[in-house]
């Protein structure tokens, strides 16, 4: 559904990303790993648009969108959250979704200041629309808070709400579980994989091995930019470059 | 419910159109149809911060529309009626061109921006004599013509019927804003100002969006500036200058920024404010800022807090007389 080829990007010289080839289906859940400063979240940025790839592209269902503005690739159905708690902090919780709903709504500036019954209908649907998705991520019950009063898992939930209310067809989760209690994390791997039962494609940037050995189809690995490894999570946890990646070679150890 | 609501709303319109009557001071209704103008540029000012760009140069385009009317309606003998439309049209035109890389920057660099923009707008008017008149400026600017309606005839050389006319003006405008504002696109320019790459992320053009809006804001400001300039007959750049603009930023953060009736508050209280004070004529910029300072410390969320903040206040004045009766 998704894919990347020879995926480059350069800052200044150091390679942040070097031709990295990803693919993600339809249903399936894509683990991109590696220790801290390899390169997961410059990936994100250059398949999402927030930053130009040097070389390479970015492929979705055959259509090339390389280098496309943000919301042009989110208009085509490739959505991403934030690894910080990106939300719209002075809004209500249920006023985040709905806004996230806009590719939803369709609703255009003059239909809004004339007040016609067709953005009547419109509103009325996104309403519901957030409703539904508030629903799936547990969070209705806090759907009149201010988003900024949330405690950190409830608001790294609401992340992905307000990404899965632009219906995505490939959502890119960025650390999804950072910070949370283990009770947040299995709830939050629940509707991971809920998710991906409906047929969204979903690529992962997770920091906790355990929860991505259990939850990812397969796994790519990084360091330096450079895949090192991937294949199946029993294939990859074996590797000894990706443990050397992750603990370092052994003669720091001796 | 929501039918009393608008029963409300009609009768505060009524209210506001039906009071000029009693009036009988020409001063005070000059005084008055400032403060309709300010309410309407300054409120368009807020449409645009609403999207957290904060313009320093809201006057620049009040002079653009009013030097247009003015000129076109003198030269080309077009009637005020369709030249002030004109005026307006000739601020869009401007905000249109600057507005592809003016939106591009943000925060305090978008204010820097549009600061010189507007000192630009004010030293062309001064500097291009053959049109603008240079400092001098323009003079006998025709007012908008006599018309008759149902019988009554309205000369718009004296007073009220600008004040009217004003009113009307200041009606349309608020209802379009305030339809806006509270519209799904209004949200979606909320969501704008606080985190643009969230916004980006979730579909929404935020590029286009902000420079919209601040073609919109700016349309209104320079139909404000061209009916300012029928109304008032004479024009020059320093009513235009930068203390023009930054009084008009006032007058929002006073008022109250986070809620819509924020900026009508803030200009018709402080439009009023140097006349009420006219003792302090001289030291008027001080008494600006003292209030400004008193609602930045005492009301944060400007003006449109007043009420709520005033109710601990009574409730503490009632306890205070009630509690010797409370026993405990």
């Amino acid at each position: 559904m998704l894919e990347t080829k020879k995926l480059t990007k350069n800052f200044k010289g150091v390679q942040a990303v070097s031709n990295l080839d990803l693919n993600v289906n339809a249903g399936e859940i894509v683990g991109i790993i590696g220790p801290n400063g390899a390169g997961k979240t410059t990936v994100f940025n250059l398949i999402t648009g927030y930053l130009q790839p040097t070389k390479g592209k970015v492929i979705f269902n055959g259509e090339d969108i390389t280098g496309q503005k943000p919301h042009v690739i989110a208009k085509h159905g490739v959505v991403r959250t934030f690894q910080l708690d990106r939300i719209f902090h002075n809004f209500s919780v249920i006023l985040n979704v709905v806004t996230a709903s806009y590719l939803y709504a369709g609703i255009g500036l003059s239909e809004a200041a004339l007040n016609t019954s067709g953005y009547r209908k419109k509103n009325r649907d996104t309403c519901e629309h957030a409703g539904k998705i508030l629903k799936f991520m547990r969070l209705d019950d806090k759907q009149d808070e201010i988003a900024r009063n949330l405690s950190h898992g409830h608001q790294k939930l609401l992340g992905i709400a307000i990404a899965l209310a632009a219906t995505p067809k490939v959502l890119l989760l960025d650390e999804p579980l950072g910070g949370m209690n283990p009770a947040e994390v299995d709830r939050t791997l629940e509707i991971i994989s809920e998710i991906k039962k409906r047929g969204t494609a979903i690529l992962l940037v997770e920091h906790d091995m355990q929860a991505v050995m259990k939850i990812c189809d397969r796994i790519v690995v990084l360091n330096f930019g450079t895949e090192i490894a991937r294949g199946l999570p029993e294939e990859v946890q074996k590797n000894k470059e990706v443990i050397q990646a992750y603990l370092g070679t052994k003669k720091f150890y001796t | 419910m929501k039918l009393s609501k608008n029963w409300g709303y009609l009768f505060l319109i009524l209210l506001i159109f039906i009071l000029p009557i009693f009036i009988k001071s020409q001063y005070y209704l000059h005084i008055l149809i400032l403060s309709v103008i300010n309410i309407i540029l300054t409120s368009s000012l807020r449409a645009i911060a609403v999207t957290g760009q904060v313009s320093i140069g809201h006057a620049g385009f009040k002079c653009i529309g009013a030097y247009t009317s003015a000129i076109i309606a003198m030269k080309l003998g077009l009637s005020p009626y369709l030249s002030i439309f004109i005026g307006g049209l000739a601020a869009l035109g401007v905000a249109g061109i600057i507005a592809y890389p003016i939106t591009r920057v943000k925060t305090v660099y978008f204010s820097m921006l549009t600061m010189f923009f507007g000192i630009v707008v004010t030293l062309v008017t001064s500097e291009w004599r053959s049109l603008t008149g240079g400092t001098t400026g323009i003079m006998d600017i025709p007012s908008f013509r006599t018309i008759t309606v149902l019988g009554m005839v309205i000369d718009f050389n004296s007073k009220l019927p600008n004040l009217y006319f004003a009113l009307i003006l200041m009606v349309i405008v608020l209802f379009f804003l305030y339809g806006l504002d509270r519209s799904y696109i209004g949200m979606t320019l909320k969501a704008i100002s606080q985190d643009e790459s969230l916004a980006a992320s979730i579909g929404i053009n935020v590029a286009r969006s902000k420079a919209i809006i601040f073609c919109i804001g700016c349309f209104i400001a320079g139909l404000a500036g061209s009916f300012y300039a029928h109304y008032w007959g004479i024009l020059n750049p320093d009513s235009f200058g930068l203390f023009h603009s930054i009084y008009l930023l006032i007058y929002m953060i006073v008022g109250g920024t986070d809620r819509f009736v924020g900026a009508v508050i803030g200009a018709f209280v402080l439009t009023l404010l140097p006349e009420v004070s006219r003792v302090f004529q001289e030291y008027q910029p001080l008494v600006f800022v003292a209030v400004l300072y008193l609602v930045v410390f005492l009301l944060p969320k400007g003006m449109v807090e007043l009420p709520h903040q005033m109710k601990p206040l009574i409730r503490m004045f009632y306890r205070g007389r009630a509690e010797p009766h409370a026993g405990n």
